[in-house]
Order: C-alpha cells, then structure tokens, then sequence
C-alpha cells in the first residue's frame, strides 16, 4: 500500500494551489488519511454486521468525499447515494451529485423532499400539517426541516438497504455548530468529522472528486443563493485556521491576537464553539442509579455481541 | 555468533475478543518459527485489544491462566513477548507483557506508566506496575521489556540497560494522531516514537525493538511502523505503517559489544551521581529535607536565600 508507505510521496497535494486556497498549517499527509479513513469505515461496518453504507449526496465536497472514501472502502456496488432535492434547491447541486454518481458507479436513488416539507409548513397559501402558524416561518426552520426530512429518508432507506448511514459533516461546521442537530448531523459513524473543510478538499482532490465541486463555493443550499461563508461571514480558509490554533493547538486568546486574528473574530468564533456543544455531545442523562451509560458503564461500542447477526 | 532473528507481529486484534486473539498469536507463533525467528513480539494488549473499558476485567488472564499456559506450551526453542491484561491475586488488572520461553511463562513485567491524559484513559481501569527488572533470556542477553509509555519516561530504558540489558523490547499500542504534512511520515506520534527509540538506542547503546499494532478500535487506528533499532542509533527494519504483517530481521547481537567498545556511554554512566541527585530531589518535592538548613530561625540570616526558600519543612501531599 504505497498510499500509506510514510515515504513522504503521498504528502500534501500539488493540487491545492491550483483548486483552493490551503492555509501551510492544515496541510495533511492525503494518503495516511485516506488510508485511515477507508479502513475506518470498513471497520466501522464489519464491526457492526454490515457490508453496505449508504449516505445523503448533496452535491457538495463533504458528502462527495465520503461517497468516494465508501466506494473505495466496500465497493460501490454496497453503496447506495441518495440525492434528495427540494423545489428551490440548486440544480446544478443534483447535477454535481449525479457527476459522482456516474463517476463511481455506485447505486443511486432520488427523493424529492419538497412534498414533505410543504406538507408541514404548506405551500402556495394553502397551510400544512403544521398549522397556519409556520406558514411563514424563518428561513432557518425551514432549512432545519429539510435537513431533518433529509435524515427520515435516509433512516428509511438504511432498513431496505440493510445498510448504516455514513455521516459527512466535517470538522469546521461541526465545532461552529453550523449543523442541525438529527439532520444532517445524524448518522452511524462519521469518518470526516475530524477534518477541517481545508483537509476535506486536500483528501478530495487526492481522490479524486470532480473539481467542479471542489471549487465551488460551500453551501448548504437551503436557500437560493445561500453561501457558507456569506452567511458565517469568514471564510473557510480563515476559520479553519482560527480553529486549529485555538482548539487543536491550544493557543490563548492574547496568543491569536499576536498572530494577528481579529479580536471580534475570535470572540465571535469561540462563542459559536461554546453555544454548539450541545450539539457535539450525547444528551445528558441525569445519574440515579449504580452504573451509568456514559458515565460509569463505559464498554466499547463494538463490544464482542454487539454486531448485528 | 549467529545472527538473531525477530519476527515482529504487527497484527490487529479483535477488541475483546481472546479466544480469537490467542488463535492468531499461536497461527503467527508457528509461522515465526518455520521463519526461523528466535524472538517474536507481538504488541502490547495484542490478546485483548486496546479500548476495553469496563471489558478489561472480563478478559483479564491471571498468570498461571491456562490459556496463557497453552500459548506459552508453544514456544519450546523460542522466546516470545505477548502481551495480555493481567488479574493479580488481590484483582488488580495490569497490562502486562509477558515472555514466554521454551514453553513457559518466564518473566512478567506490568506496565509502569499509565497514560490518563488526551485520548488515554488508562489509570481508570488499570493499576500501574511497581517493578522495573530485566529478564535473563534463552537467547544469551538480558531483555528489558517495556510497554509503551513506559518509553516515555528517561528513566525506563536508562534503568533496563544499567541493569544489563542488551535489547530493549517496547511493545505498544500507539494510536496515531497528529495528522499534518510537517512532520517526516505524515503523522505526529510515529516521528515522535522514532526519535525516541533512536535516541534511546544510541544512548543505551542497545537494541530496541519495538513492536506496534495495527487496525482499530472504535474510533482509533493504530499505526504500525514496528521498528528494530541497532546500538549504533539507526534503524536496522521500519516496518510498514498501517500494513498487518509478520516481519523478519536478523540482527547482529555481537553489534551491542562493538558498540559499547567504541562508544563506552554505558561504562561513563553515573548512576551513584544520578541516585544521589535524585534522594535530594524527592527530599525536597515531599519537604523533607534532612539538612540542618531545612528549619531556619527567622533571624538566623546566615544562609543564603535559596537554602532559606527551599530548606522549609513543610508537608506537600
């Protein structure tokens, strides 16, 4: 496996530079993660009695990422893509997610949301399951609907499959909390969630997902026109930078500040990192009894007789 | 002399899973000694598994198990270090490594240093060794035998090879982190590791061997790259990272003596100097120095600041 043979020829890719900007400091070996990743997820499906994956192909890098690291992992042929567009979202987001599709040649299903959404929220003045009273809720309830709705249908489809729901949210958005908590952050294992977006890109361009959507602008495409980072209002290159000093390499407040991050900017980021961590965490059970899950009954999830038979 | 050959075991065991685990080290016993290895090492907890929580007492062995037993039985003409978690009589769990030779439990050695820090969570579910010993061989040298963190720790290797070491056996369990294309192969705790164990072979002017696991547990991957350093520093075998596999190496024992003649660090070591050093040092930490400077009158003002500050008898828990 040259891909992991540590002889420095599988180091940071010559491709960053020309697809996207990569901070020096979150330059990764692609082929130790990727070696890592594939077996992560081989291990994560055989430890729980399962040989096929599926996964929400938004048409995005991250959910891209993970679909090739599948593939290659268990085969195309045990992975199953499910595109599930809403009315308003991008075409050109089904389009990308199509590309990979054709690209792996991995199973693919398409379930359009929208008739599950407008059912809750209505549509053309007529009021849904939900009431007169959402009619005109924010954009952001909607969005964590459809991220929700998303997450149904996968949930249903992993029983027809008989596969597990492989989790595609990386590590930035996770610490940030732009995610929605049972959507799109919901799955059986995760195996990007500790890659910064800037080492998603670096690990998809070693592997080969089509460069159109390695460059274009993130998106959560809950909304027409909806940026990541118009709406976070930094760029991922930046907090991703931010976060790795701050979180990975401990550094102080007054230490960012010297190396030159904006105060506000830190302030705002640190707050949407302590304000998410509900998010990042099992909810809490109140301890009653002797033993305790997660508290004092600590047994590996892929304990012997834990796999599925 | 003839050349020594290792067979390094860089397996993936099943978590928790002992009956299989044994089945795999007594498969790759048997395929080291058609091999022709004297020495085989498998890695540390490569019979259990890492991540085993509360598990760890449901597959603890006691040292006379007879499963241990009937792995050990299997080792007539060689020498094997495997490693499991031990139940001491008063039901302590260590993690302990074992050598196994010429079909019997020779020596056990506990690990000493228990990670609880970052990822480790070890002093939650295991007790930490008390002894530090090297062990007489088949083989004609003296072992020191480590396990992981152990090496993390000057005094480890500096002790095992006072006391006559002449390989120093680590096993270990090292997950890989640090993911980050400034350090040489990619990963932070393999270029860590592999300074540590050319430092300490060159310093010690010994062999180390160090044998490290592969696959996975839960969320972690262990990364390979088992290692035999020689006495001269470098690197005699890197084995692949990742990659599971029995390796071989032949090693020149006779290369300890020509080190240790042309590099006589072993013979300049201090350890009385080192020893005295040292009960000052504690003396000090526990406030209880036994120096006439340790309680001074306010008034005294003969002394000099330092004994003064540090010569206070108090009790430090």
């Amino acid at each position: 496996m040259s891909a992991a043979s540590g002889d420095g020829q599988s180091g940071p890719n010559q491709d960053a530079d020309r697809l996207f900007e990569l901070p020096p400091e979150l330059a990764i070996d692609t082929g130790i993660a990727r070696r890592v990743l594939v077996d992560f997820i081989r291990n994560q499906l055989r430890q729980a009695g399962f040989s096929r994956g599926l996964l929400g192909l938004s048409g995005g890098i991250d959910s891209a990422l993970v679909a090739f690291l599948t593939a290659e992992a268990i085969g195309p042929e045990n992975l199953l893509c499910v595109l599930m567009p809403y009315r308003t979202s991008s075409p050109e987001s089904v389009e990308h997610a199509r590309l990979v599709v054709e690209r792996l040649g991995c199973e693919s299903d398409l379930v359009d949301i929208s008739a599950m959404v407008d059912g809750y929220f209505g549509r053309d003045g007529n009021p849904g399951a939900g009431g007169e009273a959402v009619r005109e809720a924010a954009p952001l309830r909607r969005g964590n609907l459809m991220a929700r709705e998303r997450m149904c249908v996968l949930y249903d489809r992993s029983v027809a499959w008989g596969g597990l729901v492989v989790g595609t949210g990386n590590k930035t958005e996770s610490l940030i909390g732009y995610t929605t908590l049972f959507g799109d952050s919901a799955c059986a294992f995760n195996p990007i969630g500790d890659l910064y977006k800037s080492q998603v890109r670096q690990v998809a361009a070693a592997i080969g997902v089509p460069e159109p959507i390695i460059r274009k602008a993130p998106s959560a495409d809950l909304w027409p026109g909806q940026t990541d980072e118009a709406e976070a209002g930094f760029t991922y290159p930046e907090l991703d930078r931010l976060l790795f000093w701050m979180i990975d390499k401990r550094r102080t407040d007054d230490e960012l500040s010297a190396m030159g991050f904006p105060g506000p900017t830190v302030e705002r980021v640190k707050r949407l990192v302590a304000t998410s961590e509900f998010k990042r965490q099992v909810p809490p059970v109140a301890k009653l009894g002797p033993r305790t899950t997660g508290v004092d009954y600590l047994y590996p999830r892929r304990r012997p007789g834990s796999a599925r038979t | 002399m003839q050349p020594l050959r290792i067979a390094l075991a860089q397996l993936a065991p099943r978590l928790g899973v002992l009956e299989e685990n044994l089945a795999r080290h007594r498969e790759l016993l048997a395929q080291a000694r058609t091999a022709g290895a004297g020495l085989v090492v498998f890695p540390e907890l490569g019979l259990t598994g890492y991540q085993l929580q509360d598990l760890a007492a449901e597959v603890a062995m006691r040292k006379d198990d007879p499963r241990l037993l009937s792995l050990a039985s299997e080792t007539k003409g060689l020498s094997a270090v495997v490693s499991f978690v031990e139940e001491a009589d008063d039901h302590r769990l260590f993690i302990a490594a074992a050598l196994l030779e010429d079909g019997g439990v020779r020596f056990v050695h506990r690990k000493l240093f228990l990670p609880t820090y970052g990822l480790f969570d070890e002093r939650r579910f295991f007790a930490a060794g008390d002894r530090l010993r090297t062990v007489e061989s088949r083989l004609g040298v003296k072992l020191g035998i480590a396990i992981c963190e152990d090496f993390w720790h000057l005094g480890v290797p500096e002790t095992l090879a006072l006391d006559g070491a002449q390989l120093l056996i680590n096993v270990s369990s090292s997950p890989g982190r640090d993911l980050a294309a400034i350090h040489e192969v990619g990963l932070g705790t393999a270029a860590s590791w592999r300074t540590l164990m050319r430092t300490y072979a060159q310093l010690t002017t010994s062999f180390v061997i160090f044998c490290n696991r592969v696959g996975m547990d839960e969320t972690i991957s262990f990364w390979g790259g088992s290692e035999v350093i020689a006495p001269s520093g470098e690197a005699v075998f890197t084995a692949p990272l990742f990659d599971e596999g029995l390796y071989t190496v032949d090693i020149e024992l006779g290369d300890v003596r020509r080190e240790r003649i042309g590099l006589p660090l072993l013979r300049d070591e201090r350890p009385e100097l080192h020893l005295r050093e040292l009960r000052r040092i504690l003396a000090h930490r526990t406030g209880l120095e036994i120096d006439e400077a340790s309680e001074p009158d306010e008034g005294a003002g003969t002394l000099p600041p330092a004994s003064r500050t540090t010569g206070r008898r108090e009790k430090r828990p």
